[in-house]
């Protein structure tokens, strides 16, 4: 399993270094972060069209922004960072659209930014996405990497568990609550049914974040357009040792075979009559199927 | 050197007479007292964004207490300042920050998507220029009529109004984007420099010669705001005036009905046009205008204006100002309170309703009742 993860012997070499002395430790009150963002289509609105291949969708016409999920994670580094004194890094993994994010996330007081710009990344699934990640987080100096803990596209939830595999890191998942401690953070992870499970999980460490863990900032306009004079750092395959087996379509476990949309079911009832009368039939419907009682 | 609050919005003129507090239609029900913040701004003893004083979100930009000063001094800019200041630090309220986010992504401020701008007139007929396309007259129908539900009946009835007077017009489809009034009102900046950059282009772009709004809020910013834009901007009422007077429009139906009028700020205190809208209800056959007190430039403020469609005030109390104003209208015997302003419209409406005065009085808009003398 955790070779697989890794893949070649070449791949699981270039994973290890995350060894707990190449690592920076706090020094004294200070506390650096790194959180990894995607740049995502807007598709709440759209009419989201299937690719010709019928494996991806048409990205003209929608909207570019940043992961929802990362956006917390990216609020909750600024957050500590700032109450504990410390610098957060972003890195993406993605086209040069998603400089965007980047400068966003700088306008918001990420101090650094890298990203992951190679075409031996492309059409990497999540863990080829979450070695390359990895082999650019490493030599950094952190206490905590923060990820979404989903993308609003692929949905897998998986590569902030892969990276830290990847780092051999310990890793919390769908946290909405979290406590710094000495060497250590608590976490709330969030569980069906509004069940909190409290973990303490050691730093360094990766973290997935929920949203509704907080609420993110503003970044305004002009703010963006200070933070597009600054330098994002470009990371090519070659430039972290990674090879083509390593990481994009060679270097993925998983294969996209074809999208298609949810076939058009039966089963919705439309409740007539009154607010009053319908909602007396939906607190029926309700305790009939058991989610009242 | 960061430029002082005091220099910036020149406070030193106040003398703390009080006159702006007083005809602050928010210092009715929240903790707002703009006179405090002129005073804690000139002595530098009060937070320097609207993070630090959060009441600085309940401001309608009415213009009020701008208009009331007798010292020139402008404290409702000074509001604006606080909000900017909040909103370059990130501060922004949720609700606020979701707005402007939408602006930047999907132009406009309702967090729909562009290509749904046009769904309100998917069962009429209405012209889009195409690329390139020449619009000498330019129907700008505005975010809030594009996308909310009771709105879009003022963009539909202007269509049917331009129709059966012949005029000759297009809209620029889904291409169209926030005008930026509430943007700046907001205190971001950078987002109406963006919108306005952008608009400007697409005007001169189709060679717009005059521009027709649904609402006073674009209206104003066009005419008195975006830089260098040489053209004609009217709000459509004063159009319909220029269409009645010069005999393109005709109104026949009876509208027996006893309507009042509520000014709207961005169209009344702001731009000083009070008769147009009045010239034009007077002429819808039928009608018995009846006129609140408080009209013209005394005309209490609905709250829906500066930004405040996405703010729900902070720290209230008391009765909506559109409470007030939808009682007054009821105690004067008006079936109609009629209104030239999609804002106005939305939150009289919701007024009638949290007053419980359903069925007692109905809120249209001005558009609506020259459509229905059609």
């Amino acid at each position: 399993m955790r070779g697989a993860l890794r893949g070649s012997g070449v791949g699981r070499e270039r994973c290890r270094g995350a060894w707990p002395d190449n690592r920076n430790r706090r020094n004294g009150e200070q506390m650096n972060i790194v959180v990894c963002v995607k740049q995502v289509p807007e598709t709440a609105e759209a009419d989201v069209k299937l690719a010709s291949d019928k494996k991806g969708i048409v990205m003209e016409g929608l909207p570019l922004q940043i992961n929802e999920a990362d956006n917390y994670a990216l609020e909750q580094a600024l957050l500590l960072t700032e109450e504990h004194d410390g610098d957060v890094t972003v890195v993406t993994l993605g086209p040069d659209s998603s400089d965007d994010v980047l400068r966003m996330s700088m306008a918001k007081g990420a101090a650094e930014a890298v990203r992951l710009n190679d075409p031996a990344f492309d059409r990497g699934d999540a863990v080829a996405t979450a070695r390359a990640l990895a082999a650019a987080i490493k030599d950094l100096e952190y206490d905590i990497v923060l990820t979404g803990c989903i993308s609003s596209d692929d949905g897998n939830t998986a590569v902030g568990v892969a990276l830290a595999e990847c780092l051999e890191l310990p890793h919390a998942t769908y946290v909405t609550q979290m406590e710094m401690g000495d060497g250590e953070v608590t976490v709330g992870r969030e569980l069906e049914g509004g069940l909190i499970e409290k973990l303490k999980v050691k730093t360094p460490c990766v973290i997935g974040i929920q949203t509704g863990i907080n609420e993110p900032r503003y970044a305004s306009i002009m703010g963006i357009a200070k933070a597009s004079k600054r330098e994002i750092a470009m990371k090519s395959a070659g430039d972290l040792g990674l090879e083509s087996g390593d990481v994009g379509a060679e270097g993925s476990r998983t294969r996209i075979e074809e999208l298609s949309y949810p076939p058009v079911g039966e089963g919705a009832e439309i409740l007539e009559g009154t607010p009053a009368e319908a909602s007396s039939k939906l607190a029926d419907v309700l305790r009939e199927k058991g989610f009242v009682s | 050197m960061a430029v002082s609050l005091v220099e910036k919005y020149e406070l030193l003129g106040c003398i703390q007479c009080g006159r702006c507090t007083a005809g602050c239609p928010v210092g009715l029900r929240t903790y707002l007292n703009v006179r405090k913040v002129v005073y804690e701004g000139l002595t530098g003893t009060g937070p320097k964004d609207a993070k630090g004083r959060p009441e600085a979100w309940n401001c309608t930009t009415c213009s009020n207490c701008t208009e009331r000063c007798p010292k020139g001094v402008k404290p409702m800019e000074l509001l604006i300042g606080l909000r900017s200041a909040a909103i370059e630090k990130g501060k922004a309220l949720p609700t606020v920050r979701d707005a402007l986010e939408s602006t930047f992504k999907h132009g406009n401020p309702w967090g729909r998507g562009r290509d749904k701008r046009m769904e309100w007139a998917s069962e009429i007929s209405v012209p889009v220029a195409g690329e390139g396309e020449a619009v000498p007259t330019l129907f700008f129908y505005g975010c809030t009529p594009a996308y909310e539900t009771r709105a879009q009946d003022i963009a539909r009835s202007l269509v049917s109004v331009f129709e059966k007077a012949g005029v000759v017009y297009s809209t620029l489809g889904t291409a169209e984007s926030c005008c930026g009034n509430e943007i700046w009102r907001l205190g971001e900046q950078g987002l109406f420099e963006l919108l306005v950059e952008g608009n400007s282009e697409l005007f001169s772009a189709h060679g717009v010669e005059r521009i027709v709004t649904s609402s006073p809020h674009c209206m104003n910013t066009f005419k008195n705001e975006y830089e260098g834009l040489e053209l004609e901007v009217l709000h459509y009422s004063q159009f319909l005036k220029v269409l009645l007077d010069e005999g393109k429009l005709k109104l026949s139906k009876d509208v027996p009905k006893t309507v009042t009028y509520h000014d709207p700020c961005f169209l009344g205190k702001h731009n000083d046009i009070y008769d147009e809208p009045r010239d034009v209800l007077s002429a819808v056959p039928g009608v018995t205008f009846v006129e609140f007190d408080r009209s013209r430039e005394r005309a209490l403020c609905c709250e829906g204006g500066g930004g405040r469609m996405w703010v729900e005030a902070v720290e209230e109390r008391g009765e909506r100002v559109a409470e007030i104003r939808v009682n007054d209208a009821v105690a004067l015997g008006a079936d109609y309170l009629v209104t030239a302003c999609p804002f106005c419209l939305l939150t009289l409406e919701d007024a009638v309703k949290t007053s419980g005065n359903e069925g007692k009085i109905e809120i249209i808009d001005l558009a609506e009742l020259v459509a229905m003398a059609l």
